[in-house]
């Protein structure tokens, strides 16, 4: 056995005789284990919920009787996505987002969770999802473990001896260097099968790997640096003070700052902000449900002209309809800038927030995760893009239903009477006018690219641990 | 025999503003043993650790088996066994598993018998092999390393302050052990505050005072270096 190996055999021996250290390494990964078991539950949970709500608004939409095609654009529907394999380790934004959006017309909802008792779920379980174990408290278990690697050899002189028997100290370092990360590996193990299970249930054997692999980044990344610490430190208390110090900073404070400085460097306005300034814009778009709304009156105008005629009553269509798609139209439009541009507020945000990553390897895993589970913002965004069109859709064939389907005259009478109430409705049968919402995660390709550049970053700390321990290997010859 | 196996010569070192060693002298023979006597702060250790390579003289030259510290550590370590002033080897492992893993770190295989044989020869009681090192005496633990440095067949031993903190029986036990590795041909050098006890095991004494060799002694035909005139001087000088 080379002498690499032996220190990283007497080093798994000094865990397993000392109990503590043995100790923080199963409940390290018993705990780990846990929450990706608990997690696994609640998505299974969720998943079976949301298909289950899926089905039964898509049935009862569906079942609605003959009705007033307005009344089924308030009627409404949900949809809901189903998450990424990956997000039972990650889940990333939908820990915050929600996963399921109500469709109505006149309307952007945004997304929310299934049903209350998993969003309370949630918020409780988002402090302890598997990611956030491996993200910050994994980095504090590999301290608890090694932060005594070297100094502990310092303060009982062994260290001298077997520098003065010529060790070579690199050998010594990455010996200790592979138990340490053997150690953090086995904490990972949980992620691992995670990912063998997202493999098995279709997701791309590229992606889950590079998910695994950035983990492995992360954990050398940090076996490095406490190995470091522990070497240029002469004291185990100096080294455990320094270590937790810097597991504050590197794991807590800068990816708070990160997100903190963010919302100071690219400001968005406030919800209420935002709604006033649409609700403003929205004003001047006049009211759809009212046809005689002097905004609809060139509109009328060219409808007049095309059809030659002289009121609306002689339109071979209903009026009123033409003007709910008229006006759902415009509304979209300008629905639809604010939203892209919240988005686009949001993305610069998360942007910022990133390049803490080159600050703290904590900052570079969480965006690489995200980005490569298929949980970041960018996939959020698509999913509310994506619903939206279908709202769009929904809503216009509804009123298109309404401008072909059923008469002025009915239409504008319907409120008269109940018998009039009656007439005005259309037949069930139109109501078919949902299509299957099936939310495709992003492509292997596109969140490789997406993740190449906090891959990098991770890269850049592991080049900076070798630094690190070439300077440590110095300190100690 | 060889004279130069260990050879200090105008070694100087400084701390800062205060010089610890200086223009220090010696030579140390093959076979030798050598004991650097000094009240505390004298620069023992400090001599020791220029040797290890631990500490760069400022001028002057030490060299072992004729390798020049400076320039050849890595080979002098290769033959020099070190025994630090208190020998921690590792608590959690037995004084076996001890020797088994040090000698790993320096790439030697030594078989069990040759391992046990060791052991016996420094009289490492049988019952303690497998018992974990952290409740071994001081004694014990000496033991333990110097058996290691008979494995790693160092012709060179540097021993720090090594009878302090032993009782008086394993005083001479040491010395005897210490006396029988000598007559095999290994080099001693040892560094001590104890009169009595370099009298005893000691070729030849060097007196070191504030960072200078003020004395040396040197058994003639005698069993022993005489006690009374080393203490008249190790006295005289602490007494200034
Ligand atoms: N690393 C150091 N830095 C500064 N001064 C030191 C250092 N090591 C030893 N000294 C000083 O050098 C002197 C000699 O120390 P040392 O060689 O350890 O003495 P001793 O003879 O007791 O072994 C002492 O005054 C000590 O304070
Ligand atoms: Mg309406």
């Amino acid at each position: 056995m080379s002498v690499i190996q032996q220190v990283t055999r007497d080093e798994w021996r000094f865990w397993h005789r000392t109990k503590l250290a043995a100790t923080i390494i199963i409940i390290g990964t018993l705990l780990t284990l846990v929450s990706g078991v608990v997690n696994t539950l609640e998505m299974q949970h969720a998943s079976h919920e949301r298909e289950h709500l899926q089905q039964s608004a898509q049935a009862q939409f569906l079942e609605q009787p003959d009705r007033h095609p307005h009344r089924m654009v308030h009627y409404g529907h949900y949809v809901f996505r189903t998450p990424s394999a990956l997000s039972i380790i990650e889940p990333g934004v939908d820990a915050f987002t929600g996963t399921s959006i109500f469709l109505e017309g006149h309307k952007q909802n945004t997304a929310m969770f299934a049903d209350q008792r998993q969003a309370s779920g949630m918020t409780r379980f988002s402090s302890l999802t598997p990611s956030f174990l491996l993200q910050v408290l994994v980095p504090l278990f590999i301290i608890l473990i090694g932060y005594a690697s070297v100094t502990r050899e310092k303060e009982a002189g062994t260290l001298n001896i077997m520098i003065t028997q010529g060790i070579n100290v690199w050998h010594l370092l990455l010996g200790k260097y592979f138990a340490l990360v053997s150690s953090g590996l086995l904490m990972l193990l949980p992620l691992i099968v995670a990912a063998v299970w997202a493999s098995i249930n279709g997701e791309s054997a590229l992606i889950t790997s590079s998910f695994v692999a950035g983990y492995i980044l992360y954990i050398l990344v940090w076996c490095g640096i406490v190995l470091a610490v522990s070497a240029v430190n002469q004291k185990n208390s100096a080294s455990f003070a320094i270590l937790v110090s810097l597991w504050i900073v590197l794991c807590i404070l800068l990816p708070r700052i990160g997100s903190s400085s963010a919302a100071a460097i690219a400001p968005s306005p406030s919800k209420l902000e935002a709604d006033f300034a649409v609700k403003a814009e929205l004003r001047k778009l006049g009211d759809g449900h009212d046809a005689s709304d002097p905004a609809f009156e060139q509109l009328k105008k060219n409808l007049l002209t095309k059809y030659n005629v002289d009121k609306v009553e002689d339109l071979p269509i209903n009026f009123r309809g033409t003007v709910a798609q008229y006006s759902e139209n415009k509304l979209t439009e300008i629905l639809n800038q604010f939203a892209e541009k919240r988005m686009q507020e949001e993305l610069e945000q998360a942007y910022i927030a990133r390049q803490f990553g080159w600050l703290t390897p904590t900052t570079a895993i969480r965006s690489f995760s995200m980005l490569i589970a298929g949980t970041s913002l960018e996939t959020h965004h698509r999913f509310l893009r994506e619903a939206e069109k279908l709202r769009f859709d929904f809503v216009q064939s509804l009123n298109k239903v309404h401008q072909d389907n059923l008469s002025y005259e009915a239409d504008a009478n319907r409120n008269k009477n109940a018998d009039a109430t009656k007439a005005a409705r259309v037949d069930a049968a139109n109501w078919q006018v949902l299509s299957e919402f099936s939310f495709k995660p992003d492509t292997a390709q596109t969140r490789l690219l997406r993740s190449a550049i906090y891959a990098l970053q991770l890269l850049f700390w592991c080049g900076l641990i070798v630094l690190l321990l070439r300077f440590a290997v110095r300190r100690i010859s | 025999m060889q004279k130069d196996m260990i050879v200090a010569s105008s070694l100087c070192v400084r701390f800062a503003q205060q010089t610890v060693l200086d223009k220090v002298n010696f030579n140390v023979g093959q076979g030798e043993v050598f004991a650097l006597l000094g009240g505390n702060g004298a620069g023992k250790s400090t001599t020791l650790k220029t040797f290890l390579g631990t500490i760069a003289p400022l001028s002057g030259t030490a060299t072992v088996m004729g390798m020049s510290v400076s320039k050849d550590i890595d080979s002098i370590r290769q033959k020099v066994a070190y025994l630090p002033e208190s020998v921690m080897l590792y608590g959690h492992l037995t004084g076996i598993e001890n020797i088994k893993y040090f000698l790993s770190l320096a790439d030697i295989e030594k078989s069990a018998p040759d391992i046990e044989q060791a052991l016996m020869r420094v009289a490492l009681q049988k019952s303690a092999w497998c018992r974990p090192m952290s409740n071994y005496s001081k004694g014990m633990r000496q033991k333990t390393a110097i058996a290691l440095a008979l494995l790693r067949e160092a012709p060179v031993l540097f021993l720090d302050e090594p009878t302090s903190g032993l009782d008086p029986n394993a005083i001479d036990e040491f010395n005897r052990l210490i006396a029988t590795l000598a007559a095999d041909g290994a080099t001693v050098f040892m560094v001590t505050h104890d009169v009595y006890g370099a009298c005893q095991v000691a070729h030849r004494i060097g007196l070191l005072d504030n960072g200078k060799i003020v004395g040396m002694f040197e058994r003639k035909d005698q069993a022993h270096i005489d006690t009374e005139e080393v203490h008249a001087a190790f006295s005289a000088r602490s007494q200034q």
